[in-house]
């Protein structure tokens, strides 16, 4: 009968022990890829912004009445850079949303100005620059899916205790900045 | 959905699929050296047996690690170039992006007919191949549509157990195939006696066991795993629209019969629709009805 009991408890060792450690595993997966598709977002933030000096000196000489959608640009990169420069994410990615308004008011821009338009260099960096904006709406959803699978484990039974234990809590997903949803205004 | 399916259970059974059609294929040619070793010359028996051990041994290895190889050389395809395909290789960084799965090698083959297909043994081995029909035809959502239906295939590891049925069981037919052809051009010269008896033999032989061959290939192969790979996809680019209309343009297109005769029919399952189209859906289809898989798309 001792023996029976023994093994018993035995059992629900390994078995929580086993728990112990699938749970702890599974939380540092989730919380790697989420680590890792921030970090994706983050690649495709810096090449748009790095891209935006060339859009200016591709834009510069045909544009000459038009300084303010120049500057809003160049401050929108330099607020997009130093947001990602103290690493906060919801900051960062507003302020490439920014950034992306603020660019789409420089394409708005150039429906004005035909030769603009048929400058190779300009129509290449505006390829560019809308598969970024592509890479960045699915990176940005990668990272949301990573945070749902993330707080459904954190959230559901029974992981919830072992989250507890290991002091994991939900984390917020990236909502997207009104700006963004607002439709360029094209000034005529 | 009629039929749900569960992700992590088809991976897991994908994965488990595979190990067991690689032991079966090691059992089959070590007990065809067995019986070969018996029946020759006994004095040989021991060498022929533990040559066909080695070979068999080395054939499931080398067909594993190198399967995405094979089948991008059997349907003769070559590395999307990122200047000529742009939009290609656009659309699957996007659905690399997407997936959170590593950026698979793109390949682009020649053909009018809209297809694609993805090979490989894992995610990071993974391989995309895109006909040149696909490209001209399909438009950006349509085209990562079609890509993340690939995508799909590769996360959920589809990819690993159809390419490795279509390879290891598959080479037979796809030897067959290109042995029949050059026996087909080489007919007329004239080469004297038993050599010429031999390859008529073995390319009778040949004739009778590759279609058999194919027809086991298509079985293996769900049927049920297309339906996975579509939701997977609409699942990766939120666009359901995308990969019908590309469905759509599927069956509305014409294709010119000798456009499809060059790749071997072993590798057909793998594509995202029939390149062989038949006009009735039968038991042995490799692809599902694509009027349903439209409908359980668009319901998503």
């Amino acid at each position: 009968m001792a023996l029976v009991l023994l093994w018993i408890v035995l059992g629900i060792v390994i078995v929580l022990a086993l728990a112990f450690i699938v749970y702890y595993n599974r939380f540092t997966v989730l919380e790697n890829r989420i680590d890792n598709s921030l970090s994706q977002i983050n690649v495709q933030l810096k090449k748009r912004a790095d891209l935006v000096p060339n859009l200016i000196e591709s834009v510069k000489g045909y544009v000459k009445h038009e300084k303010g959608v120049m500057t809003e640009v160049t401050n929108a990169r330099k607020a997009f850079l130093s947001a990602s420069g103290k690493g906060d994410i919801q900051k960062t990615v507003r302020a490439g949303a920014e950034l992306q308004a603020a660019l789409k008011s420089i394409f708005a821009l150039a429906e004005n100005y035909p030769q603009l338009k048929a400058n190779e260099n300009f129509l290449h960096l505006q390829q560019e620059l809308s598969a970024i904006e592509d890479k960045v709406a699915y990176s940005r959803q990668f990272y949301n899916d990573s945070i749902l699978s993330f707080n459904n484990s954190v959230e559901t039974f029974p992981g919830f205790m072992f989250a507890k234990l290991y002091g994991k809590k939900e984390k917020q997903m990236l909502s997207i900045p009104a700006e963004e949803k607002v439709v360029p205004k094209v000034r005529f | 959905m009629a039929e749900k399916l569960n992700f992590d259970d088809e991976i897991a059974k994908n994965k488990v699929k595979s190990f067991f059609l690689m032991l079966v294929v090691l059992m089959v040619i070590i007990a065809i050296g067995y019986v070969v070793s018996v029946l020759v010359n006994p004095a040989y028996s021991f060498i022929i047996f533990a040559f066909s051990i080695i070979f068999s041994i080395g054939y499931v290895l080398i067909s594993y690690y190198n399967s995405d190889k094979i089948t991008i050389w059997s349907v003769g395809a070559k590395p999307a170039s990122s200047i000529l395909h742009r939009k290609l290789i656009h659309a699957v960084e996007n659905m690399s992006l997407a997936s959170g799965l590593p950026m698979p090698k793109v390949y682009v083959m020649h053909s009018q007919e809209i297809n694609a297909f993805a090979s490989g043994r894992n995610p990071r081995n993974a391989v995309v191949c895109v006909t040149t029909g696909a490209l001209d035809k399909l438009n950006k959502e349509e085209l990562e549509g079609v890509i993340a239906h690939e995508m799909g295939h590769v996360a959920n590891f589809d990819i690993r157990f159809a390419t490795l049925v279509a390879v290891m069981v598959g080479m037979v037919s796809i030897i067959a195939e290109i042995f029949l052809r050059s026996l087909w051009f080489s007919g007329n010269r004239d080469r004297e006696g038993k050599g010429k008896a031999i390859l008529l033999v073995v390319g009778i032989i040949l004739a009778i066991v590759a279609p058999i061959v194919v027809q086991l290939v298509q079985l293996a192969i769900s049927r049920k795993r297309e339906f996975g790979a579509d939701a997977t996809g609409v699942k990766f680019t939120r666009y359901p629209p995308g990969l019908a209309n590309a469905l759509r343009k599927i069956k509305r297109e014409y294709v010119p019969s000798q456009d499809t005769k060059r790749y071997p029919k072993a590798v057909a399952p793998l594509f995202i629709s029939d390149p062989f189209k038949k006009k009735f859906q039968n038991l042995f289809s490799t692809h599902p009805d694509i009027d349903t898989r439209i409908k359980r798309i668009e319901a998503m």
